[in-house]
């Protein structure tokens, strides 16, 4: 029987050989540089050494959770935890809705070669890299040579410190990260959009309902399992930060809200050489991600989603 | 037929993968080129002629010193990215040295470009990843002394000692004091050699001199007649700028105050302020701990609340150029910044180009406002050291790279370095001094007086003291020598220098530098820029985060150490 079977799957992958060979290289790829490398998470718990191997160094103290200990006595790390959740979240409620407002509106669009062309203005940012963005954004907001604040103080108002004020340099991040990615995030959602069944709209023009009335009750439902996959995926990030974009845009002025986790890791340990210090961190935040993922898969499946696997 | 296309593919794709093995194991694992002990090399020098060519022997050399086989070193060299410049690690002066050192020694080098204002991070992951140049260089001594912690650092101690006869130039021009100045005094180890500083000159304040002339001013001499020139600057905007009058910035500084801001801060330390004190706070070298430094700070907040500052200040990140911009198209009034910065870098200077923006009467000239509590204008200078150099535990080649230190210190070397070709990129003058031509093209000088290759040595020095300081005032293209003469002189008025007091690695300071500099400049900037009632407690809530983030255990560590060389004693020898 067991031979059976085995003969079986034996003589698919001599059928489909070609198809293994193929993807042996991506495999590969995930073997050699991401689960090879995961090995090296032990040096969170080892006294780093720059001339042994991650096997000969030294355990860290208190079972090996020294620098867990030192990283939770950290204020600097504890804010970094704080803005890290806080920027993620408000990108989370701004900025997870706004690509399917925006598909909404560009699925309305009746004259075609517009919508084409607001599409593609709209894509546009998110080939900026970040740094490019941050020059951008002195050049248009700094307060006294700024664009934009020039604009103001010839309306004779005051200059707003778009960058140079902790309240509103959150704002300005929120809305440039919005600015960069909601045209690219929306491709996903329009191509759910183009999968529903012209059908439904043919038969609720029929019953004479609104556009309003068609998007609530076919488009949105439409796109429902797209929006909890993405949904699902977000969430698994609530934790993990981006290191360009914050640290392009922040200045001295605004650190105590701008120092995520991943520049406190640069901080300390590529800059400050504490590199088993920065490992124990990074593991924290990839287990954080993976408890949130899972606990987001499970809430979408229980509400009787497909969830991501 | 497809069998022959699936086994290519299966073929190609394995032998990238193998290939990606194989890159991976290289990187991965440092512990497959452990530390190698240094080749204790001695040639001692009351041996022989016998007995040192046999030493010579063993080291490889022949009696010319010259490797008797090839030998290959890699060399840092700070990587400016300056308008115009050539590639760091190959042009005209790199092949000078190339060439020199084969011919010489027998050694053949490649250097290694490392930006010169991320140096920090580039160095750290070059160790880390085990590919540091075999000589490498660094402002930073806490990054040697971390990586010397784990093992990643040759001690220098017995090379220096024992090949102390085929290094005469090293020894003659950095002498015992810079050599030995890191030697710990417990263990004995050496983690790196202190390049000569051959000029104190640090930081100047300076001023817009036609500016002055316009408004019938004289150079202030004290912080009130400063503070009474900047308002002017600011109320007589339209007749300084004309149109560009909402341009007007009268003082300008950037995120790094610690320095923008020296000479202002150390009018306010106590001039009585002892060595014991000024060790115990001297981690920080824009001297943050010395004593009433925060009233220093306290006069720039109240500049910045009346609008004499450069409001934008904070934004901009070192390296880049937007102040300088301003500066050059002359809406800066006053600031305070390196020795010599308005008159760096030949045509590209701010002197050039404030002359060809503004007009031939618009310059900076450095003045002397700030007077401390003794009424003199005292300046901390640093002790004769600069940058600090190093070999990586990974050297293997650490007498040729000694050798390249020592042929890169003689004297002959060290001039043309500096100066470059006759004709060229210098001229001699009639009382036998040298003056520079700035030079573009192939023979640009990347770094003043080419400093990045001469990383045993800063500033000019042509082995006659008096030939030196008149080739430096007329070292500055196309700059009127008075401005060079004034700056040089005050910059060091009344300074105090630095002392050595050695007392061995501090533990505290660990792994420190960065986490503490990065929290010195966010807490200053928040201070000058916080309005006037709130900069008492924006300072102390910053300065106490500081202490409480590792800089009072730096300050007790310091305190103990020196009472544990030097006891009660508060003044060094």
């Amino acid at each position: 029987m067991e031979n059976a079977i085995r003969g079986k799957s034996f003589s698919y992958i001599k059928r489909y050989w070609v198809l293994y060979a193929m993807l042996s290289l991506p495999m590969a790829f995930f073997i050699i540089f991401r689960y090879i490398p995961m090995g090296y998470i032990i040096i969170a718990f080892k006294k780093y050494s720059i001339i042994k191997s991650p096997l000969e160094m030294e355990w860290a103290g208190n079972h090996g959770f020294e620098y867990f200990i030192k990283a939770f006595s950290n204020r600097d790390f504890l804010y970094a935890v704080r803005n890290t959740l806080g920027l993620n979240l408000l990108d989370l409620v701004i900025g997870f809705p706004a690509p399917i407002i925006l598909a909404l509106l560009l699925n309305e669009l009746a004259f075609k070669r517009f919508k084409r062309f607001t599409q593609t203005i709209v894509y546009m940012p998110h080939f900026l890299s970040w740094v490019i963005i941050s020059g951008l954004a002195l050049q248009l907001f700094a307060p006294s040579t700024g664009l934009v604040n020039v604009m103001l103080n010839k309306m004779g108002f005051e200059s707003i410190p778009f960058l140079n004020d902790s309240g509103h340099w959150v704002v300005t991040y929120i809305l440039l990260g919005i600015w960069q990615s909601v045209g690219w995030n929306t491709i996903i959602y329009l191509a759910a959009i183009a999968g529903i069944n012209p059908e439904l709209y043919e038969a609720s023009a029929v019953d004479g309902a609104s556009r309003l009335r068609n998007i609530w009750h076919i488009t949105l439902p439409g796109l429902r399992p797209t929006i909890i996959v993405l949904l699902v995926i977000s969430l698994g990030h609530i934790l993990s930060s981006d290191f360009d974009r914050p640290y392009a845009l922040s200045n001295t002025l605004v650190t105590d809200v701008s120092n995520v986790i991943s520049i406190f890791v640069y901080n300390y340990g590529i800059r400050g050489l504490q590199f088993s210090l920065s490992t124990a961190v990074g593991l924290f935040q990839s287990v954080v991600c993976i408890i949130f993922l899972f606990g987001a898969n499970a809430l979408a499946k229980k509400s009787g989603e497909r969830g991501i696997w | 037929m497809g069998f022959r296309r699936g086994w290519t593919i299966l073929a190609a794709s394995s032998t990238i993968a193998l290939a990606l093995a194989g890159c991976t194991n290289n990187n991965a694992a440092p512990s497959d080129s452990p530390a190698s002990p240094a080749p204790s090399a001695s040639a001692t020098s009351s041996a022989s002629p016998n007995d040192s060519n046999a030493e010579l022997d063993k080291l490889g050399l022949d009696s010319n010193l010259k490797f008797k086989e090839t030998r290959k070193i890699t060399v840092e060299v700070y990587d400016r990215g300056n308008d115009g410049g050539s590639k760091p690690e190959d042009n005209f002066y790199t092949q000078y040295i190339k060439d020199g050192m084969l011919r010489d020694h027998n050694v053949e080098v490649t250097f290694v470009p490392v930006p010169r204002w991320t140096e920090g991070e580039v160095i750290n992951n070059l160790l880390a990843a085990n590919q540091a140049p075999d000589i490498g260089v660094t402002y930073d001594y806490a990054t040697i002394q971390t990586y010397a912690n784990m093992g990643g650092i040759l001690d220098l101690a017995p090379l220096v000692e024992d090949n102390k006869a085929i290094l005469p130039n090293l020894w003659g021009y950095l002498t015992e004091t810079n050599i030995n100045w890191d030697k710990d005094p417990s263990t004995g180890t050496l983690w790196a050699l202190e390049a000569r500083l051959n000029t104190l000159n640090r930081i100047n304040t300076f001023v817009r001199e036609d500016w002055l002339k316009k408004l019938n001013l004289p150079a202030p001499t004290s912080l009130q007649e400063f503070e009474d020139m900047l308002v002017a600057f600011k109320d007589n905007a339209s007749t300084l700028l004309g149109s560009d009058a909402d341009k007007m910035i009268p003082f300008s500084t950037s995120f790094d105050i610690g320095w923008r801001a020296d000479h202002l801060t150390a009018s306010f330390v106590p001039n009585d302020i002892t060595d014991r004190d000024i060790f115990i706070h001297d981690f920080d070298d824009r001297h943050l701990l010395y004593p009433n430094y925060k009233e220093g700070i306290r006069v720039l907040n109240k500049w910045y609340n009346e609008d004499l500052i450069w409001k934008d200040f904070p934004l901009y990140p070192a390296g880049d150029q937007t102040e300088d911009n301003l500066m050059k198209a002359g809406y800066v009034g006053a600031f305070i910044h390196n020795w010599d910065y308005p008159y760096r870098n030949g045509n590209d200077s701010i002197h050039a180009s404030l002359q060809k923006l503004v007009g031939p009467d618009a310059a900076y000239i450095a003045i002397e406002p700030f007077a401390n509590d003794a009424g003199d204008y005292k300046k901390f200078l640093s002790g004769p050291v600069d940058r600090k150099v190093f070999f990586p535990a990974s050297n293997k080649e650490p007498v040729a790279s000694m050798l390249y230190l020592d042929w890169i210190s003689e004297l002959d070397n060290r001039v043309f370095l500096q100066f470059g070709e006759e004709g060229v990129t210098h001229e001699k003058m009639p009382d036998g001094s040298l003056a520079t031509i700035a030079a573009t093209g192939e023979k640009i000088m990347n770094s003043p007086a080419n400093i990045d290759y001469t990383i045993t040595s800063n500033g000019l020095d042509l082995g006659d003291p008096d030939l030196t300081v008149k080739s430096m005032a007329n070292g500055y293209a196309g700059v009127d020598s008075r401005f060079i003469v004034t700056a040089n002189q005050i910059t060091t008025h009344e300074g105090r220098i630095g002392k050595n007091a050695n007392v061995g690695a501090i533990q505290a300071e660990d792994g420190q530098g960065q986490a503490l500099k990065e929290k010195r400049d966010t807490f200053l900037n928040k201070a000058v820029t916080a309005s006037v009632d709130k900069f008492d407690s924006v300072y102390d809530a910053g300065m106490k985060d500081y202490l409480n983030s590792g800089g009072q255990a730096i300050i007790d560590e310091r305190t103990s150490a020196w009472e544990k060389y030097f006891g009660n004693e508060t003044m060094l020898k």
